[in-house]
């Protein structure tokens, strides 16, 4: 069996280790310095008024090497911050292209010290979060959910995407109640509607907790939205969706939507994505791939 | 709504004066140091700390268009485009001592033409953009360049497509520009047949097909089931025009691009399709009569 590379991750320490710390200090500490290498240069001069223009000159040369010196620094900081940014877009492309291994070893390296930049810094926390849930850690993952919802300021779109994963690990990690609440919280929000993600979820629920019709009944009412917005993950809507038909006795529509779910995804990624697909396997055709794509 | 030629007019004047002011700023800088010397009642550093003071209250002020211009994009994603207008015209009549605030704030006016379907405008913007020395921020240049050959595209110019893409070859795209191009890329081959290259590495292609949102994975597929059609693959043609009807509504995607009619021609779909049609125009005659 491969090894899990997330397996020794711990998560509670990348959190606390990866914390932006307030930087920006300096700034103030090369202000005050100019401030009194003028100060004591005016001072100088009006006490020694034979040797004025010497000491201008010097605190001249003085300010200009604390300038000089500022400019440095500012822009080491700003190359840092940017080699931070450039590290998480590659995460992302990482974990995106599914090369895990690589992804797990960035997160690794990212999140052992302090970041420079929150919002680097939270979006790493939400891959590392994607992570969790690849690799099944699933009450790591609710975990890091609830402290991104608690201590991470975001803008609405992430908070609802960062809510359903949470729902989703819930789900997986059979929390039940906690899932239905979370489920609950995000149709208050006024998702409903217009997510295709919580129709997901909600078909995923119904099917976890054996009631196949209702699962069936939110697919074919959202089919137009799941499609729209989930685009090739409509995969796992139909996926689930033809489990659901097989436990209502359609077989013939439970072959039509795992062919479709297995014409957007391989049939290998959504039974790993969901257990309770395995009884399907054998039973109905996968989408038969051509040859340059196989 | 900003015209594309006043928001370039002023883009430009702006420049002149922001480069202008670091002219002056430089210079008394330089005059503050090297003049002690020349100047006996010149005092050096009240001087160059009124130089500081200078550029630390314009870079201040240069911080709220810089503010104004990160909202924007994020406003464009949401479809929020009349607010992303808004914070635009503010941006752009905001002063700014910095080049890279004034050019992010035109990229942001072009995607936003770009997300409006202002094929003409976006191209004027892109163009405007690439002419101008990006320095820090000379990433901009692929995804501007994916603008204007998606511009041109719409605007049915392949020569200015062909020219646009053709810079981006060379470059290390992220994987957001490489899906970019690869959607931009397929519709050109396929407007001009170019069937092989199109089918080329098709499993890497798939891979990232399959991050795309649901239009561009749909016309992507579409262009190359138009490829293996041509080519006599009946098997992929058919593999990938499922696929595409399971992403879009048909009438949705021929409405934007009426060439991938061609992927149903023949197909047992199009048949049906065909006697539907035949049906509808019989059913009313009945009901005359």
């Amino acid at each position: 069996m491969a090894t899990n590379p997330a397996e020794s991750l711990d998560v509670h320490a990348m959190i606390a280790d990866s914390a932006p710390r307030p930087r920006g200090m300096w700034v103030w500490g090369f202000s005050l310095s100019i401030l009194a290498v003028m100060l004591l240069g005016e001072f100088a001069a009006s006490r020694q008024p034979n040797l004025a223009a010497t000491i201008h000159g010097a605190t001249g040369l003085a300010t200009i090497a604390l300038v000089v010196a500022a400019v440095v620094v500012a822009i080491t900081a700003v190359r840092r911050q940017r080699a931070e940014q450039r590290a998480v877009a590659v995460l992302e492309e990482r974990v995106q292209l599914n090369r895990w291994d690589e992804a797990i070893a960035l997160l690794r390296q990212l999140l052992s010290s302090p970041m420079r930049l929150p919002v680097a810094w939270a979006q790493a926390l939400l891959w590392l979060a994607m992570a969790l849930i690849r690799f099944e850690r699933f009450e790591d993952a609710i975990a890091l959910h609830d402290h991104l919802l608690e201590h991470v300021p975001m803008d609405p779109a992430t908070a609802h995407g960062v809510r359903l994963a949470r729902a989703m690990a819930m789900l997986r990690e059979d929390h039940l109640v906690d899932a239905d609440r979370a489920l609950s919280d995000l149709r208050r929000g006024g998702a409903t509607a217009q997510s295709a993600g919580l129709a997901l979820i909600e078909i995923y629920r119904d099917i976890r907790t054996g009631h196949p019709a209702e699962a069936i009944d939110i697919f074919e009412s959202r089919r137009d939205l799941l499609r729209t917005q989930l685009s090739h993950r409509s995969a796992d809507a139909w996926a689930l969706a033809a489990r659901g038909y097989d436990l209502i006795g359609r077989p013939a529509d439970a072959a039509a939507a795992y062919e479709n779910a297995t014409l957007l995804s391989s049939p290998a990624e959504l039974h790993r994505r969901y257990p309770e697909l395995s009884s399907l396997e054998g039973k109905y055709a996968p989408a038969t791939l051509p040859a340059g794509v196989a | 709504m900003l015209a594309v030629e006043s928001a370039i007019g002023r883009f430009r004047r702006d420049l002149t004066v922001a480069a202008a002011l670091r002219l002056t700023l430089l210079g008394a800088a330089v005059v503050a140091f090297a003049g002690g010397s020349f100047i006996p009642r010149l005092n050096t550093p009240v001087l160059l700390l009124a130089v500081m003071g200078a550029w630390m209250f314009l870079s201040y002020r240069s911080v709220r268009g810089s503010r104004l211009a990160a909202m924007s994009p994020l406003l464009i994603a949401a479809g929020e485009f009349d607010q992303a207008e808004q914070r635009i015209d503010e941006a752009l009549h905001s002063f700014s001592l910095f080049r890279t605030v004034k050019l992010l704030t035109l990229h942001h006016l072009a995607m936003l033409r770009h997300a409006q379907h202002r094929w003409r405008d976006a191209a004027d913007l892109c163009r405007e953009l690439l002419a101008q020395r990006l320095g820090a921020v000379r990433n901009l240049s692929r995804s501007t360049r994916l603008m204007l050959a998606d511009a041109m595209l719409e605007l049915n110019d392949l020569p200015g497509a062909f020219n646009a893409l053709n810079g981006l070859y060379s470059e290390r795209l992220t994987l957001s520009e490489a899906m970019n191009l690869l959607a931009v890329q397929s519709d050109y081959l396929a407007r001009i047949g170019a069937w092989d290259p199109l089918l080329d590495q098709l499993k890497s292609k798939l891979q990232l097909v399959e991050l795309m949102n649901s239009p561009n994975a749909a016309r992507t597929q579409g262009f190359m089931a138009l490829a293996a059609k041509a080519k006599g693959d009946a098997a992929l043609a058919t593999f990938l025009r499922r696929r595409v009807e399971l992403l879009i509504d048909r009438q949705e995607l021929l409405s934007h691009r009426p060439l991938l009619a061609g992927i149903w021609e023949g197909s047992s779909d199009e048949k049906k399709n065909e006697s539907n049609e035949t049906n509808q125009e019989i059913d009313p005659q009945i009901d005359t009569d």
